[in-house]
């Protein structure tokens, strides 16, 4: 790397969490966010549960690391583990399926009962480019995401449409709570995502 | 099939379609020139191996010739290859992404075979990667851990080699079972669950053979040490100044019991009975039993052995028996805290417990909290390698006499338990050794006979008996007294309600104790002692400036109940019972401190209640907060929740009185087993709901539009009900019936005028909902009510303004008598918010108000509408503050909780009703403004005469609650101090329920702002003539 890694350099985990069938495009966001290379063309989904990217805040180097989750729901402790490792958390829904919309609640409820209070969490529209198929309107996910407090953006893993800002967004988000001190920075993890992955 | 042409035109670097067999040949060439990395090729590395995986997984979904190409030319050994020479983390690290890419989508079963095949993956496992690299360690856990994923009967030899006892993927793993990074450690944890659920027996017995010894010996060395740590963060942070690290202890403790349990649970015997015996032996016992008796003696000369403080072990402990249910384990350790001693930590827990004949296949170890006498990584490596197996003599395998037990290991109902497991655990008492007799008798000469027990002194020789012997029990026991405050006594509660509420502890060794003793010689005998301690626990709640916390108290109530009654019947004695009574006298004296006509009161109460009803103390999420380790505090700047802490200034002081009374409250009537009919205040049975229809002839009915901020506009007719307002639409089948539209209680209505508009009224009603959940902050309804003239909607303002008093007064009342109050505390009616908040600081001055400014009630504690968490009103008690304190955050609200429900569907309903035909004005003849002034009741201490509390109302075929009668006129609110309250003895308050106590006056520590008043809101009072409403149907 050209820049000298900062040393006071962090890990950032974030998991992702399926809430129901899959499909959101979480894999697709992850790939597009920690390898340009596989965007959903050619119909080819490439299911992939980690990811790594280092980005650059107030010219500090975080590394942020992504967890996908989905799929590990057997042990209740490590779901528990996992969002209690995790600093954000993206939770992802298709705007053209509005069933994966109606399940935010149960899964914001969930994540909240076994996440550090302090979790970033960020709400995603993801499909942003099926505008023709839309079935939830962009202000309901704004609502919803004041509602509960949450950041909220809407995505296109396709078009590569703020998937950057998505994260980084996040991760910056993180950071002013590790500096503000919420974070504890002896803790290892200083910015885990869960991508939940709203599926 | 596929192309040999691009089709996309791009092809920069890519020759053909990316996704053909085509492609996959040139990258495989691409490979075979490049075998050896430099920096040069680096990059195209690492491309050709993200395209590899890209098209590998296509032709796994669309043309097998292209997997068939991969293995025929053994490409994965290129990837091995490239790993072996030091090509850096850049490469490396997309090499292991690829694999894990690639080992992730192969859905075709006989592709995964043939990757797993040539034992390429386990070489790749067990290459010593450079770790240190964070990025490396990251995607080689992920990698392994996705393999995990994939395994069950049929791969699970690919990994496990049964001819060479060799395990890589499990073994490796576990290496980083303690790693820094706790995502590392998740990931191992899901490894080794996702090994352990395969039914493999042989893979299973080298798990246990092999590594089950070391790697679980290292575990509870490490967890050991976690909770070291965690009391070290309690022991120096009694200023509640690390609160972040001590709650990532905290669930860190928790994620590694739900780990354990995980475990257990999945039931492989073999692997069990080794984790028990390392739990017990190796950490619960040694460490965490052996520190409940830190604190018993305060001269204990300085202890070398490792160990915690007793409130930190009752924490964990609790922890323990609330998350993990796994019989054998679990049984074992209650009965060493209910009935062991001393001798537990020299002779282990087998000795002890040979009744409990699966102890015997678990306790071979000696107790002791010390290191494992190698690393993992080395025990592994000499356990694998050579052929003794150096766990087999160490435990000896007693299987057959576990099958019984863990059977039950499923069972949640503890009854169940003990009927099912008839074989085991009874005969596990039938076979009982002489000392094991001996504790029985002590036990039982601890429960008292049914009769009543004079003097209720716990010095008595049976209580002493009941304790003897038995140092854990006695220190749980002690620490229930509050003598400071309830710091370690709340865990102590915790530790008894979690034993009493584990599946798997058997009730036979809690009879008597936590629960009525269901023997035939003691039938319904409880422990006196403890009945005693908790009773000692609720009354001193009842004290002013107690330093009992809320969930104490509840915790007290509910381990009392379940200790002395069983299906719904008390057997509670009577004089126990009496003392509950003069309990409850205390905490009514102590709430009557607070009652007030204060507008605030009634919304406090009916908060209070709600959120009480709705969120009930859950014990399992109290573990979880680690707040409560440190020292109790009473500000709410720590952020710690009310009935976590003690109350901060006087409204949090009125809240918890309000608590305290509804508890006991709710105790003494179950105990009496009669139920509850007087809360909460509004019944929603009682209440007019969304849809009702209702008989409108004869009501009094106003035309009016609503017109919404959004902009919506529907025409309705306004009811005024006792205590709801009602928007209703005539009912198209029946003349002279409405369908109701929208309801809201009139208490929590807002009305102001339009400067503008003199037809218009802007009306808002607000939500009730506790302040706890105040998320939602929208008001129920909030719009502007035009009218049809002038006339009109001066009488709707007038009718609201008053039904809003009269709704509030009512309850008031209610209130009064809930507390025994007589007529001499008459609550005054508020006018509502807004106008205390336009009159509070203006003029305030009219006639009416004269009381709020006497001497000592002027007190403007709340603000009435101030909603903003962690604002601070200065404190008026001069003279138990000292000057500068913060006092009462101010978080009331001023619009008041009742039941929720049915708001949010109530809008949109009315908004997709039709639209009415507007009657025509002159049909909805006006009531006589100038009729029937009356003096109004409360304002200067007349009361109001039960007549005026009718209105349209009584017309409706529904039916209305039934409100007091009203007292007659008193003088209001005469400072008094408080009364002094008798410090508590179980005898004093058993006299002390024969007196009648005197309901203690408004007393100056306590007193709430006296509201101004506003003059002419009452004017018009209700009429007794009225002319019925005519609905025109459409
Ligand atoms: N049009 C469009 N399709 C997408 C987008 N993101 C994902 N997909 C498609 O949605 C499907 C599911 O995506 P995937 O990432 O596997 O979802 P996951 O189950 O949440 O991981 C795939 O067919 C993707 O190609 C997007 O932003 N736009
Ligand atoms: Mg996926």
């Amino acid at each position: 790397m050209e820049s000298q890694p900062n040393k006071q350099t962090g890990w950032c985990n974030g998991i992702a969490v399926d809430l129901y069938s899959g499909g959101v495009g979480k894999s697709c966001l992850l790939l597009q966010f920690t390898d340009k290379r596989f965007q959903p063309v050619h119909d080819l989904t490439i299911g992939v549960e980690f990811g790594a990217r280092m980005i650059t805040i107030d010219g500090k180097q975080i590394k942020l690391q992504i967890w996908d989750t989905a799929g590990q729901e057997a042990f209740r402790s490590i779901t528990r583990s996992y969002y209690r490792g995790a600093a954000g958390a993206l939770l992802v829904y298709d705007i053209t399926r509005r069933e994966t919309f109606n399940h935010l609640t149960t899964w914001l409820e969930d994540a909240r009962q076994h996440s550090n209070s302090n979790m970033v969490i960020m709400l995603i529209g993801n499909k942003s480019d099926l505008e023709s198929r839309r079935e939830v309107k962009k202000e309901e996910g704004e609502a919803f995401a004041r509602e509960h407090g949450l950041i909220f953006m809407e995505t296109s893993a396709k078009t590569a449409a703020n998937v950057e800002e998505a994260f980084i967004n996040t991760a910056k988000e993180i950071y002013e709570k590790i500096q503000e001190g919420v974070f504890d920075i002896n803790n290892e993890v200083c910015c885990t995502f869960l991508l939940n992955l709203a599926s | 099939m596929f192309r040999s042409r691009s089709w996309f035109g791009s092809g920069l670097w890519k020759p053909k379609n990316p996704h053909s067999l085509e492609h996959l040949k040139y990258l495989y060439n691409v490979l075979a020139k490049n075998q050896i990395v430099s920096e040069n090729n680096r990059g195209l590395l690492v491309e050709t191996l993200r395209s590899i995986a890209e098209i590998l997984i296509w032709g796994d979904q669309n043309d097998s010739s292209v997997f068939d190409f991969f293995l025929e030319k053994n490409m994965l050994s290129f990837f091995f290859k490239i790993m072996k020479q030091k090509c850096g983390s850049y490469v490396c690290v997309q090499l292991l992404q690829t694999l894990n890419i690639l080992f992730e989508n192969i859905r075709n079963e006989t592709s995964l075979y043939y990757l797993l095949s040539n034992n390429h993956v386990n070489s790749i496992i067990v290459h010593k990667f450079d770790f240190s690299d964070e990025e490396v360690m990251a995607y080689y856990i992920s990698f392994l851990k996705t393999l995990s994923l994939k395994l069950n009967a049929h791969t699970i030899h690919f990994f496990y080699n049964e001819h060479t006892n060799d395990f890589p993927l499990y073994t490796e793993a576990i290496k980083f079972f303690n790693h820094p990074e706790s995502m590392v450690r998740i990931a191992v944890r899901t490894l080794t669950l996702n090994v352990y659920r395969v039914e493999d027996k042989s893979m299973l017995k080298f798990i246990r053979d092999k590594t089950a010894a070391p790697y679980f010996s290292n575990l509870v060395w490490f967890i050991g040490n976690h909770i070291l740590e965690l009391d070290t963060c309690v022991r120096n942070d009694a200023d509640h100044q690390s609160q972040n690290r001590l709650s990532d202890l905290v669930a860190e403790h928790l994620d590694h019991l739900h780990y354990l349990n995980d475990i257990l649970s999945l039931d492989i015997e073999d692997l069990n009975q080794v984790l028990t015996d390392h739990l017990l032996n190796k950490l619960l016992i040694p460490l965490y039993v052996y520190s409940l008796t830190k604190r018993r003696r305060h001269s204990q000369l300085e202890d070398t052995k490792p160990h915690v403080s007793s409130v930190v072990s009752l924490f964990l402990l609790s922890q323990v028996f609330l998350i993990i249910t796994h019989v054998p384990l679990v049984y074992v350790l209650a009965s060493i805290i209910l009935t062991g001693d001393m001798d537990i930590f020299s002779q282990g827990a087998s000795e002890n417990l040979v009744s409990y004949r699966v102890a015997q296949g678990t306790a071979t170890i000696k107790p002791g909290f010390v290191a494992p006498t190698e690393t993992l990584e080395k025990s592994l490596e000499s356990s694998t390698t050579c052929s003794i197996d150096s766990t087999e003599h160490e435990t000896p395998q007693h299987a057959e006499c576990e099958t019984g037990m863990d059977t039950q290991v499923g069972d949640s109902e503890p009854s169940a338990v003990a009927e099912d497991g008839t074989v085991d655990s009874i005969e596990a008492y039938v076979n009982i050794t002489d000392e094991e007799k001996e504790q029985r008798l002590a036990l039982e000469s601890g429960v008292a006979p049914p009769l009543p027990l004079a003097g209720t002194s716990s010095g008595n020789s049976s209580q002493q008996q009941f304790l003897a012997n038995k140092p854990f029990l006695e220190m749980i026991v002690n620490t229930l007294q509050c003598s400071e405050n309830d710091y370690a006594a709340l865990f102590a509660l915790c530790l008894l309600y979690a034993l009493g509420h584990n599946p798997g502890v058997n009730r036979d060794l809690l009879d008597g104790i936590l629960f009525l003793s269901g023997r035939e010689s003691t039938k319904h005998w409880y422990s006196t002692l403890l009945a005693e301690r908790l009773i000692r626990i609720i009354s001193t709640s009842c004290q002013p400036n107690c330093r009992v916390r809320l969930v104490t108290l509840e915790l007290s109530i509910r381990l009392l109940t379940q200790l002395v009654m069983k299906n719904g019947q008390s057997y509670l004695h009577d004089a126990h019972l009496a003392a509950v009574e003069g309990a409850k006298e205390e905490s009514t004296c102590l709430l009557r401190n607070f009652y007030k006509s204060e507008e605030i009161f009634l919304d406090m109460f009916e908060d209070e209640y709600s959120e009480m009803q709705k969120r009930p103390l859950n014990v399992e999420w109290l573990m979880m907060d680690s707040n409560i380790l440190l020292p109790p505090t009473g500000t709410p700047m720590t952020g710690i929740e009310f009935s976590k802490r003690l109350p901060c200034g006087e409204v949090e002081r009125a809240r918890r009185a309000i608590r305290v009374f509804f508890l006991i409250r709710e105790l003494s009537l179950m105990l009496a087993m009669e139920p509850e009919t007087q809360l909460p205040l509004t019944n929603p049975q009682s209440c007019v709901h969304v849809n009702n229809v209702l008989d409108l002839n004869n009501s009094d009915l106003i035309a009016c539009t609503v017109a919404t901020k959004e902009g919506s506009k529907i025409r309705r007719f306004l009811v005024i009900d006792v205590i709801q307002l009602i928007l209703v639409e005539p009912d198209t089948r029946r003349l002279g019936w409405g369908v109701a539209k929208f309801v809201g209680f009139l208490q929590d209505i807002e009305v102001t005028g339009d400067k503008d508009d003199s037809r218009c009224l802007h009306i808002t009603i607000h939500r009730p909902l506790p302040s706890g959940s105040s998320t939602n902050r929208v008001p129920l309804l909030s719009a502007r009510f035009i009218f049809d003239d002038h006339i009109r909607c001066m009488a709707a303002k007038q009718r609201l303004t008053k039904g809003r008093i009269k709704a509030r007064q009512k309850k008031m009342h209610m209130i009064a008598r809930l507390l025994d109050l007589p007529s001499n505390v008459q609550p005054c009616p508020s006018p509502p918010a807004y106008t205390v908040l336009a009159h509070r600081h203006s003029d305030g001055t009219n006639s009416r108000s004269r009381l709020a400014r006497e001497p000592g009630h002027h007190r403007p504690l709340f603000t009435a509408n101030n909603k903003v968490p962690g604002f601070a009103t200065v404190a008026m008690r001069r003279e138990s503050l000292p000057p500068g304190r913060m006092a009462s955050p101010a978080k009331i609200r001023s619009d008041s909780q009742e039941r929720h429900a049915r708001n949010g569907h109530v809008v949109r309903s009315r908004e997709g009703s039709p639209r009415l035909p507007r009657p025509r004005s002159e049909e909805i003849p006006l009531e006589d403004m100038g009729s029937k002034h009356k003096p109004r009741s409360g304002v200067s201490g007349t009361p109001s005469p039960p007549t005026e509390v009718n209105n349209g109302a009584s017309q409706f075929p529904l039916k209305r609650p039934s409100f007091p009668s009203l007292y007659p006129p008193a003088p209001v609110g005469t400072p008094e101090p408080p009364s002094p309250v008798a410090v508590s003895t179980l005898e004093s308050q058993v006299a002390e329920v024969e007196t009648e106590r005197p309901p203690a006056p408004p007393s100056e520590e306590t007193s709430f702002t006296q509201m101004p008043f506003e003059n002419g809101v009452l004017d018009k009072e209700d009429r007794k003539t009225r002319r019925r409403g005519m609905v025109e149907t459409v």
